[in-house]
């Protein structure tokens, strides 16, 4: 597992030259608590993002909670739930260290297979995976829909830089595509 | 590759939970003090071949004896391994302080040197001196700020330390 830091160590030793981009490290370390927020932001909400997310994706699909569908009994449905979870504590891991390897390796890895062996339809997957990506960027941009949260609205009230956290809202969303497309 | 980082994720990870509040306060913590690691990462890169260059001649210097021939720094070929050593060793400092652990000395330097020096009969002292040499010649503020001298020297100790 490497971060940001040991990423940048481990592609120098390829050459055999010494770290040169020093810079990005420093913006990385300047930046550091915004993102240190990003990722509380998502661990604070993870259980209401991943109900939402599984519930979303029953929404667009009853037949999911049907005898025969993958969310039916209870038991499957749990294990839906607990797996969004996890998929979600890996993206957060990733955020938090600024490298996708720790989500690659111990998630991503053989996950497609496990799938393929269990039944699970990926189609489905990805969409709750979908809607985890919307909701991590609304909450790290603490700008959560008023319309659509009613009254459940609920903000983190950190302060929010002018571009609402734009690279770490990309950077979220690039490691949620990077589970999107290793499930398809 | 350990980092404060990297260990604050595995045990989280062990334990199922998301990063939680004494996580984040470890990685804070961690990128605090990264300022002064990286602008030593930073002056050391940028003057990485003199440094090497002036630990060298000083291990040398020390032990002359190293020129005779059949010995290690005898040939032009040897002179240059000799060179690349240091610089290697130190390279691998400047790693530790990007990561901000002993991680790259551990794993790529230390792991397997007391064997390799072994079968090769190569004296260990030289490289100490020629790191203690780096150790002493850094100066604050002419180089870089104190508290940047202080992480760059514990990562020499450190190097010293397994050498010795």
């Amino acid at each position: 597992m490497l971060d940001a830091f040991s990423r940048a160590v481990v592609s120098a030793d390829a050459s055999t030259s010494t770290v040169t981009d020093i810079n990005a490290l420093k913006a990385f370390v300047a930046s550091g608590n915004r993102r240190l927020d990003a990722v509380n932001a998502i661990a604070s909400n993870a259980s209401c993002m991943v109900s939402d997310a599984v519930a979303g994706m029953i929404c667009e699909n009853q037949g999911l909670i049907q005898a025969g569908g993958n969310c039916y009994p209870n038991r499957r449905m749990a294990a839906c739930l607990r797996d969004a979870e996890i998929i979600l504590r890996y993206v957060t891991y990733a955020l938090l260290a600024g490298d996708a390897s720790a989500l690659d390796d111990r998630c991503l890895n053989g996950l497609k297979e496990t799938y393929a062996a269990l039944g699970v339809p990926t189609t489905s997957t990805v969409r709750a995976v979908q809607i985890m990506k919307a909701q991590a960027a609304a909450h790290i941009q603490d700008n959560p829909s008023e319309s659509f949260a009613g009254a459940k609205l609920r903000k983190m009230g950190s302060i929010v830089v002018e571009d609402r956290c734009a690279s770490l809202v990309a950077e979220a969303s690039s490691y949620f595509d990077r589970v999107i497309s290793a499930l398809s | 590759m350990k980092s404060v980082v990297t260990t604050v994720i595995a045990s989280a990870d062990a334990a199922g939970r998301f990063p939680s509040t004494s996580d984040l306060e470890a990685v804070q913590g961690s990128i605090q003090r990264a300022g002064a690691r990286l602008e030593a990462a930073e002056k050391l890169a940028a003057n990485l071949d003199n440094v090497a260059k002036e630990a060298y001649d000083a291990c040398i210097k020390k032990y002359s004896y190293l020129n005779n021939e059949g010995e290690a720094n005898s040939t032009d070929t040897f002179k240059a391994k000799c060179a690349r050593d240091i610089k290697h060793y130190l390279r691998l400092v400047q790693y530790c302080l990007v990561v901000g652990g002993t991680g790259p000395l551990d794993e790529w330097g230390i792991a397997g040197q007391r064997e390799v020096y072994r079968s090769l009969g190569l004296p260990t002292a030289p490289y100490v001196e020629a790191l203690s040499f780096a150790r002493n010649r850094g100066c604050a503020p002419r180089d870089m700020s104190a508290q940047a001298l202080t992480e760059y020297n514990a990562l020499l100790d450190y190097a010293i330390n397994s050498l010795s």
